[in-house]
């Protein structure tokens, strides 16, 4: 029997050594990619009656409006895999007056790379008066998202004097895919 | 750098299983049965490995997928296979790499009864569960998950490369039982462990709050203990042939140390029926030296950025809303790197059999020998496992052994563990003169395309072993 000693040897060194990888393709790994979808908060704020009144004087200022640098749209992530976005403001008005506002996203230089402007109707028999807007930026409008690094937040109350009063809630998210 | 790393985890599927190598448990005429029992029986009276060659053992696996499972070649599209496995796989799956070599392997008999056996293996043992939230977080976003607990808990591996230095006494009690033990001191290499992770993140709506959601890290706290790796991480421009080679240099004389025990035995119930268990590697690792650990914890939560429309002269600038949030971010999520001595167990091991042997085999008729006959067949049965962070690991295994003549053994053995149902192992061991050498594998049928193997292990090794006439 010590003659099976070789043969069961070499049979069973042959098989280990003859083991492979069949039906895969492992060049098929640089095609593999990271797209996560990600739901981000934005900028909120509630404003009312005495956001549009000048604290010293008492007097009506119709327009006002606030600069908010996000600085995160400046890192690697962003400029080099951002590929889509969707944005979402959302205006719920209860003032009586219409509103008009307007988001604008600027360069560090200062200069407008797209904005998002649209007029809040005033509440009607109070009712609030909602305007949910979604703005889509992909292909090559993607740039200007990444080339933006501050929003520039603008309302006017059209028609008002300084015994308004109201609430105006503002909510806003992007939905940013990237791919790794 | 992602992508090579998930090749090599995936290619790191060609080989497997746990750290028990069955296919040599209770193989009573090789000096490998003493590391798995040390109260193993034994039919030798010396035996010295030939170094760095008398044990080689590779094994690894993952329970929850293979190559073929991701890089299949039936249509392109692997990122939908991809997506696939992630959501097939659960946090309880693992991936595991054992490694050991045997730099050093020697023993003899020492009066009647006992058989001391001493030596020197390096080891190399990676064991990491799938991190299924962190994975599906990085692979698909929050968007489909609103409202979902992601777990940082999920994130759990460990890994160490040590060198074991080992000596133990085998002692045959009476006709029936044999006991044995083995001390053993470690020297760490390498170390990394990251468990008991805690935390959650989590993105929810918020109807009637200030904004659509609010995105919440829940009671984080994550830490990961290594040694011997600030060292490396320190010297700049190191390449890895660099890094490998002051590994090795280490070998010897790592920095950290540890201790252990095995222990086992074996009885004979009747002359044919066999019980037999063993731990192995209960035993602690200190690590004092070159330790860094690396801290995430705190909580945090934020709906956005809430402007205030502040009253402002042209001069004056806006509010630095974005270094307000990160600066309350900073403290809320604090990331701590210390340097506080950490202590390890070791993987326990523990094996517990039975064994039933047919087949006398015929012994010439000499008054010389004081051999008695032996059974050329053994049937048998193995539960081994080992204890890992979230639980044992465990399998059974149920052998057929074979003595063909004195010089000639095979095993054949089909297992049942957490890689598959259908594992076959086999084993051959065979003498020339002294010279022993042996080849185990396991999973014998995942070697026809590794591709579609969760799991295969290998042992091999040459030595000299004596016996009595």
């Amino acid at each position: 029997m010590d003659s099976l000693k070789i043969p069961i040897l070499v049979l069973f060194v042959g098989l280990l050594f003859s083991s492979c990888f069949k039906d895969v393709d492992f060049g098929q790994a640089e095609d593999i990619t990271l797209e996560p979808d990600l739901e981000v908060d934005l900028l909120y704020y509630t404003l009312t009656e005495t956001d549009f009144l000048d604290s010293e004087s008492g007097n009506f200022t119709p327009v006002i409006r606030d600069t908010v640098r996000l600085e995160f749209l400046d890192d690697d992530y962003i400029q080099e895999n951002l590929m889509y976005a969707a944005l979402r403001f959302k205006h719920e008005n209860d003032f009586p007056y219409d509103i008009k506002s307007n988001i604008r996203f600027l360069g560090e230089n200062g200069r407008n790379q797209f904005n998002v402007a649209y007029t809040i109707p005033s509440a009607e028999d109070g009712n609030t008066s909602i305007v949910d807007t979604v703005r889509v930026l992909e292909g090559n409008e993607i740039v200007r998202l990444r080339r933006s690094i501050q929003i520039v937040l603008q309302l006017e109350v059209v028609g008002a004097d300084k015994d308004l009063q109201g609430e105006l809630d503002f909510l806003s998210k992007g939905l940013f895919r990237f791919e790794f | 750098m992602w992508k090579k790393a998930l090749i090599l985890f995936v290619f790191s599927t060609f080989l497997a299983n746990a750290q028990n190598r069955p296919l040599l448990y209770n193989v009573d005429d090789l000096p490998q049965s003493l590391l798995q029992n040390p109260g193993a029986r034994i039919d030798f009276t010396k035996h010295i490995g030939m170094p760095f060659l008398s044990q080689i053992h590779l094994s690894a696996g993952s329970t929850g997928v293979t190559a073929y499972d991701i890089f299949s070649d039936e249509n392109n599209n692997v990122n939908q296979r991809v997506r696939d496995v992630m959501n097939s796989i659960t946090n309880r799956d693992y991936f595991s790499v054992n490694q050991q070599i045997e730099v050093l392997s020697l023993g003899w008999k020492v009066g009647n009864k006992g058989y001391f056996s001493t030596g020197i293996y390096q080891e190399l043992d990676v064991f990491a569960y799938f991190p299924k939230d962190p994975a599906i977080l990085a692979f698909e976003g929050n968007a489909d998950y609103i409202g979902r607990d992601f777990k940082f808990s999920d994130a759990s591996f460990t890994g160490e490369i040590l060198t074991v230095y080992h000596a133990g006494l085998n002692y045959k009690v009476d006709a029936k039982l044999t006991v044995g033990g083995r001390f053993k001191l470690y020297s760490g290499i390498f170390n990394v462990e990251s468990t008991g992770n805690e935390g959650i993140f989590r993105t929810i709506e918020t109807p009637g709050g200030p904004n659509f959601y609010r995105h919440e890290v829940s009671e984080l706290n994550v830490r990961i203990n290594t040694s011997g790796y600030a060292s490396l991480k320190d010297e700049e421009g190191m390449t890895v042939d660099q890094a490998v080679s002051e590994l090795l240099s280490r070998s010897f004389f790592g920095q950290n140390v540890g201790l252990g025990l095995d222990l086992g035995f074996n009885y004979r119930v009747t002359d044919q029926f066999s019980v037999n268990g063993s731990i192995q590697d209960l035993g602690l690792m200190f690590h004092q030296k070159d330790v860094e650990n690396y801290n995430y914890y705190g909580s945090f939560q934020t709906s956005g950025l809430e402007p205030l429309f502040p009253e402002l002269d042209d001069n004056e600038q806006a509010i630095p809303y974005w270094e307000i949030f990160e600066e309350r971010l900073d403290r809320s999520l604090q990331d701590e790197t210390t340097e506080n001595a950490y202590t390890t167990w070791r993987p326990l091991k523990y094996n517990a059999s039975f064994q039933f042997g047919t087949g006398k085999s015929i012994l010439p008729c000499d008054y010389l020998l004081s051999k008695k006959p032996r059974f050329m067949n053994l049937f048998g049965m193995i539960i081994s496992g080992a204890n890992r962070p979230k639980g044992p690991t465990y399998g059974v295994t149920a052998y057929w052994d074979r003595k063909v003549t004195d010089n000639l053994r095979f095993r054949l053995a089909y297992a049942v563990d957490e890689y598959t149902l259908t594992k076959l192992g086999f084993m051959v061991s065979s003498r020339f003169k002294n010279f022993n050498i042996y080849l185990a594998a396991n999973d014998i049928i995942g070697y026809t395309n590794l591709a579609n193997a969760n799991s295969a292990s290998l042992q091999l090794g040459m030595q000299f072993i004596f016996k009595d006439l």
